[in-house]
């Protein structure tokens, strides 16, 4: 299982990855409005 | 709009302090757009603005737009008119700072939950071969301990910080509460598995620290949605308020800002804007938008005289006359607002009563922690097993859903009433409406409301009584003398020609080429008595019909009942209520609404005293009451009601000490209130009785060593989830199928 060396490690930065592009989305606001998209057309002008 | 408006007074610098908020060079405001529906309106607005102001927020549920501006490159006037022009109809929403506060606060719960779930399924990937996998190299498994290791710290430590800050707080405080042993078990657990990782050997807690991290985000994030839910609308309510007034002074209008505004006044209101203070309505009729204080959406029609409140909007084509009466703290929207605000700042008794139980109870858990984990060294299990035992103690006794049970369910129960349009002022209001047995209702202007109707037609010269009718509906089209409320209903084919009103005797008229007045009894041609053996309701005024010879017929004109008052009785007695009418008008007119609506009990000519004595009379016999009434002359009787319901119209609403606030001016929720407060009532037990008896049971289990702590961590998380669920049930309570709307 040599592999598991190099693949743990790699598989923790994903998550870190993963982590910090999901802070950015909820500090960019992209979560406030969870309610709202449900009754918004699709806005093909944005 | 057609016209359009001067919006140029949103630039002075003074003014802006009291809508916006500086961020750097640049301002923040928050408008509504009531003009906005759909996403292409959205878009609309978006293109108005871009170029000149920038992080645009636009919300189409809310019909709200955030964006900031450069005070100093741009004109806020302009924006405003580029809506407007749109077709958007923008108005300015006074700054809400907590708004802001509460949105940052919501952020950040969401962004925990989100690291919490992530850094959760990842540790307990990683967990699962050293459990399940039997030949595993050493240096892979320290690779494996080491990166849970890793993905816990964000995972329990960061997400799950407010529990150790809320815990530090309260042992500092010299409190218990329910954080202290999620703090404790998170931190036992961290710290030990940190230690045994470095070591090299020994059991890991990982898994059940960073599962034990979601669930408790995850359940605290749905009740903080449900009662920022039920907060809402008192946000809106107070962002609603004016910020400018135009006075009309000397003959000249000038814009002001609200706070010069001063009794007396004569404030000009503008189509679309909205009602800066209190007061009556001059010169013209006005169509205005009370939904905001009365979740009324139709518009509703105001007569010269009549009062207007701050807060409404001027739906029609001119501008109003107000001569302003109550300003500022003095308005029933502030009063509202005032009222909401101090309700929820007030613990309710249950809610205390679990906070006491829970502060037991946890410093119970902490003892049977320690004991277990002796217990278990005492009979030579190793340091190891013992740890796990008081952890699993810890974790699984964990009172959280104890904790939940009550707070879940009120937030539930007020924002499922707000939105039927009831405001809950006061939330430990709700556990004694539901053993209410007994309603005592006021007629005038709660059984009854503002506007007229005709009781009786009482013929004097022959004829026939819908020809008589019909004469006066038509010499009364277009008055707006509040009687003539009382035949606006009537169709009449007739026109009456040449109009004359006499201040304080009536009205004549020519129809059929036949003069006719109509007006008060001593003032007709011909003075006119009231038969003999007819005695006229306190609170009714009879008017005379005559020609030019003599009297035709009297009209006997009282307070309208309520349309929905009969079927709302209907369904409070089907709940087991019963109901009284108390008021202080005479038998006739007392018994005769209490026969329409439903009512066997009433008492006639009560006098405040009165109404109070039988109302202590009654709870000395047991009994538990509501008192619904309109807030303006039975504020003592609601104020020693065990519940009070009062339809807001005046200003002595802080007096009245309402508990609940039937904003739509009917009565027809106070049914759907009462299977709101039993419903929480059983949801409270049900959630109380399934916390204790969780609690309880799993206990021993966790004593014994046979709950391991990670099974102990799904089962306590599971069973908050599930109070939480139970008590948002109430969210979905529909109205009786005999008064929804």
């Amino acid at each position: 299982m040599p592999s598991l060396y190099l693949l743990i490690p790699i598989g923790l930065g994903v998550v870190f990855l993963a982590i910090a592009v999901f802070l950015w989305a909820t500090a960019s606001g992209q979560f406030d409005e969870l309610d709202e998209q449900a009754v918004r057309l699709p806005d093909d002008e944005r | 709009m057609n016209e359009s408006r001067d919006w140029t007074v949103y630039d002075r610098p003074d003014l802006r302090a009291g809508f916006g908020t500086t961020v750097g060079s640049s301002c923040e405001v928050m408008l509504a757009l009531d003009g906005m529906h759909c996403a292409a309106c959205a878009s609309r607005a978006t293109k108005q603005l871009s170029g000149q102001a920038s992080d645009i927020h636009i919300n189409v549920a809310a019909r709200t737009a955030r964006f900031r501006f450069d005070p100093r490159t741009t004109r806020l006037s302009a924006l405003l008119a580029a809506l407007d022009g749109a077709g958007l109809d923008p108005r300015i929403l006074a700054s809400e700072n907590s708004a802001e506060r509460d949105k940052k606060a919501r952020r950040m719960a969401f962004a925990r939950i989100g690291v919490a779930t992530i850094c959760a399924m990842q540790v307990m990937m990683l967990a699962w071969p050293t459990y399940f996998v039997a030949d595993i190299d050493a240096g892979t498994k320290a690779l494996l301990r080491g990166a849970q290791l890793v993905l816990s710290i964000p995972g329990v430590l960061w997400a799950g910080w407010p529990f150790f800050a809320n815990a530090w707080r309260a042992i500092r405080s010299r409190r218990l509460d329910m954080d202290v042993p999620v703090a404790l078990a998170l931190s036992t657990a961290f710290a030990a598995s940190t230690v045994r990782v470095l070591l090299g050997s020994g059991e890991l807690y990982f898994d059940t620290a960073t599962m034990f991290v979601w669930f408790l985000t995850v359940g605290r994030y749905l009740e903080g949605r449900s009662r920022a839910r039920a907060s809402e609308r008192l946000r809106l309510l107070a962002g609603r308020r004016a910020l400018t007034a135009q006075r009309r002074i000397n003959g000249q209008v000038e814009t002001i800002p609200i706070g010069q505004l001063t009794l007396g006044d004569v404030a000009v209101v503008a189509p679309g804007d909205t009602v800066p203070a209190d007061g009556t309505l001059l010169e013209r009729a006005a169509e205005l938008d009370e939904a905001l204080l009365s979740g009324e959406s139709r518009p509703q029609l105001r007569q010269p005289g009549q009062t207007l409140l701050a807060g409404t909007l001027n739906l029609g084509s001119a501008p109003l006359l107000l001569k302003v009466e109550r300003l500022g703290a003095n308005t029933v929207l502030a009063q509202i607002t005032q009222l909401l605000d101090h309700g929820e700042t007030r613990k309710p008794k249950l809610q205390q009563f679990a906070d006491r139980i829970a502060g037991h109870f946890i410093a119970a858990v902490l003892a049977l922690a320690a004991i277990g984990a002796a217990l278990a060294l005492f009979r030579g299990a190793s340091g190891d097993v013992a740890f796990g035992i008081a952890l699993a103690v810890l974790v699984a006794s964990c009172p959280c859903a104890l904790s939940l049970a009550v707070p879940v369910a009120l937030a539930a129960a007020t924002s499922r009433l707000a939105r039927g349009g009831v405001l809950v002022a006061n939330a430990s209001a709700l556990q004694p409406l539901a053993t209410i047995d007994h309603v005592l209702f006021d007629k005038t202007g709660t059984l009854t409301d503002n506007r007229m109707q005709l009781i009786q037609i009482l013929p004097l010269a022959g004829g026939d009584s819908a020809t008589l009718v019909r004469i006066a509906a038509a010499l009364e089209r277009g008055s707006r003398h509040p009687l003539a409320s009382a035949f606006a209903d009537i169709a009449t084919p007739l026109q009456a020609g040449q109009l004359t009103h006499v201040a304080g005797s009536g009205i004549s008229g020519i129809i059929a080429g036949q003069r006719y007045r109509l007006g008060a009894l001593d003032a007709a041609p011909v003075p006119v008595g009231l038969p003999p053996g007819f005695a006229s309701p306190a609170d009714a005024t009879v008017i005379a019909l005559s020609d030019d010879q003599q009297p035709l017929a009297l009209f006997v004109i009282g307070a309208r009942l309520r349309a929905e008052a009969t079927a709302v009785a209907a369904e409070l007695r089907r709940r087991g209520l019963r109901l009284e009418l108390l008021s202080g008008d005479a038998e006739d007119a007392v018994h005769a609404v209490a026969q329409a609506v439903g009512i066997d009990d009433w008492r006639a000519r009560q006098t405040p005293a009165a109404k109070l004595a039988r109302l202590q009379a009654l709870r000395a016999d047991g009994h538990r009451l509501l008192a619904v009434g309109d807030g303006l002359n039975d504020a003592p009787l609601l104020a020693a009601a065990d519940v009070s319901a009062c339809m807001p119209q005046g200003a002595a609403l802080t007096q009245s000490k309402a508990d609940l606030l039937l904003l739509g001016d009917t009565l027809s929720l106070l049914p759907l209130t009462l299977d709101v407060a039993r419903a929480t009532q059983a949801r409270i037990r049900e959630n109380l009785w399934w916390a204790l008896g969780y609690n309880l049971l799993v206990l021993p289990l966790a004593m014994s060593g046979t709950l391991p702590p990670w099974l102990a961590a799904a089962g306590m998380s599971a069973s908050s989830l599930l109070v939480v669920g139970n008590a948002l049930r109430l969210e979905r309570l529909p109205s009786p199928p005999s008064l929804a709307s």
